[in-house]
């Protein structure tokens, strides 16, 4: 079991670490929040919605009023980081001028204006992971889901990305960050949820740090 | 909110990425529209031959005659004396009666080109042509009424034989063979459709497997289903399409080029002026034929193959 009686509420404009050990149901805990595993028992509540009761064809809303970040990125190769972006609205129907104004939006904000044409593979990690989250945002989301974002990249651009979630968060969105890095974890502080096996072991709501 | 159906510019954009998957599968591509054109041919090709059959059998039923030969001892007036009585007959049309003299004149006329025959004949001491009655119903189904009549006919002697029954007989073979080859026609026509939907459907499904990552990230992203499923069945749906047109531009030159043969010995059937005339409807079959399979191959391989 990946999870075991796990009882957490998160309110609007938290900034949420979830730390822990591989294995202790961090990715689990996210993944139940996009509806894409269900729990065997218990309810995962979301905008006062038991996800339960929400249909199939609703998943893909509720998708989008959530934006999810990972580890390996999941960009397109085949698509320019402007194509990137414009594809999660693209296929939610949007019209093209909406697009390439949102578009253009959300890459000042992450910082990629100037590379708007290039591919995924001509881009540094923390490029690449700046685009992901230029990608989350485009729907403007009111919760960011971010999954180990930090995993494949070195301290300079690991801290560049929570600097940019950090900033995402005062504008107003909620943001869950799953890592088991200790340093950025003591660096943001804010509330700290700490999970073992399964369990949450420690809620720590303010100032919190990676405790071991 | 709701899944309704995609607007105006969604499904652009989901036949213009139907069309890039049917592209870019350009080898695979070219496998799933070849085994179609191959079953929708043999479809048309089986179209053709009905109506072909159709066409034979209707001018045979016209052609349908009775001929009465005769001896040739039989005297003219015995000959006559049998037309009036026919004449008399309920069932009868027309009587028309050709004379030995006749008969030859005839053959001549109908062999005037073939030397040969021309000189064969000048070496003839007696006609070998015999006299005949010709003889037309008035409802084709009333032939056997007439030999019959004309067994039980008193100067019966002087007839050598009366020629309806070999007609029939040949009716009656055309319908057999055109009956097997249209059973043929089916079974092969049937076999090849399902060949060209498991090629179809696997093309479909490795274009799946290779949009696994892509397909994630439309989840992930909140793409409805129809945005995820669209382009795949776009994707068949343009198999079906190219299908189709390579098969009516084999059709019709096939046509054109076997009428200019069948015209030598069906005259009065003209295959390829019947399917120009018929285009719209002809294009409507094949067309509608070939996006049935297309659309329908990639339904299957979405279902088995795509969880949304």
């Amino acid at each position: 079991m990946a999870l075991d009686g796990v009882d957490l509420e998160i309110q609007d404009g938290e900034f949420v670490s979830l730390v822990g050990p591989s294995g202790a149901g961090k990715s689990t805990l996210i993944k139940m929040l996009i509806k894409e595993d269900r729990p065997t028992s218990g309810k995962v509540v979301l905008d006062d919605i038991d996800l339960a009761d929400l249909p199939d064809k609703e998943i893909p809303f509720l998708r989008r009023k959530i934006g999810t970040i990972f580890q390996d990125f999941r960009l397109l190769e085949s698509k320019n980081a402007l194509e990137n972006v414009a594809f999660a609205l693209e296929v939610a129907g949007a019209d093209d001028e909406e697009i390439i104004k949102d578009v253009d939006q959300v890459l000042a904000i992450v910082g990629l204006a100037d590379k708007k044409k290039n591919f995924p593979k001509e881009l540094s990690g923390g490029e690449k992971q700046r685009l992901a989250i230029a990608r989350a945002l485009v729907h403007r989301p009111k919760i960011i889901l971010a999954d180990e974002p930090t995993g494949n990249l070195d301290m300079v651009n690991s801290f560049d990305v929570v600097k940019l979630l950090w900033r995402i968060n005062e504008l107003g969105t909620t943001v869950i960050l799953a890592t088991h890095d200790d340093k950025i974890v003591n660096t943001v502080g804010k509330r700290v949820i700490s999970m073992e096996k399964g369990k949450i072991v420690r809620d720590q709501l303010k100032d919190g740090k990676y405790i071991i | 909110m709701s899944d309704k159906l995609p607007s105006s510019q969604s499904l652009k954009r989901i036949v213009s990425s139907g069309w890039v998957n049917f592209r870019r599968n350009s080898f695979m591509s070219f496998g799933a529209t070849g085994v179609m054109a191959l079953a929708l041919l043999v479809f048309s090709g089986l179209i053709v031959l009905n109506f072909f059959t159709s066409q034979v059998v209707t001018f045979l039923d016209e052609k349908v005659d009775v001929s009465v030969y005769f001896q040739n001892d039989a005297k003219e007036d015995q000959i006559l004396e049998i037309k009036s009585d026919l004449e008399e007959f309920g069932n009868v049309r027309t009587v028309n009666y050709i004379s030995q003299d006749q008969a030859l004149e005839d053959f001549k006329n109908r062999h005037r080109n073939d030397q040969l025959i021309q000189d064969s004949i000048v070496e003839l001491d007696s006609n070998p042509l015999q006299a005949s009655l010709n003889v037309k119903a008035v409802d084709p189904s009333q032939y056997a009424s007439i030999a019959q009549f004309l067994e039980g006919n008193a100067l019966k002697t002087v007839i050598d034989k009366i020629s309806f029954y070999e007609n029939e007989l040949a009716i009656n073979r055309i319908r057999g063979i055109s009956n097997t080859f249209s059973r043929g026609g089916l079974g092969v026509t049937l076999l090849l459709a399902m060949v060209a939907v498991l090629v179809t459907f696997n093309t479909i499904r490795l274009t799946i497997y290779n949009k696994r990552e892509e397909i994630e990230i439309m989840k992930l992203v909140g793409a409805t289903n129809w945005h995820i499923r669209g382009p795949f069945l776009v994707e068949g749906g343009f198999y079906g399409l190219f299908a189709s047109l390579l098969t009516l531009a084999v059709f019709y030159p096939s046509t054109y080029f076997i009428s200019n043969k069948l015209l030598g010995f069906a005259p009065d059937i003209n295959l390829f002026n019947h399917y120009l005339g018929n285009i719209g409807q002809m294009f409507f079959i094949v067309i509608g034929a070939g996006l049935l399979i297309g659309v329908f191959s990639s339904f299957i391989a979405i279902r088995k193959h795509l969880k949304v």
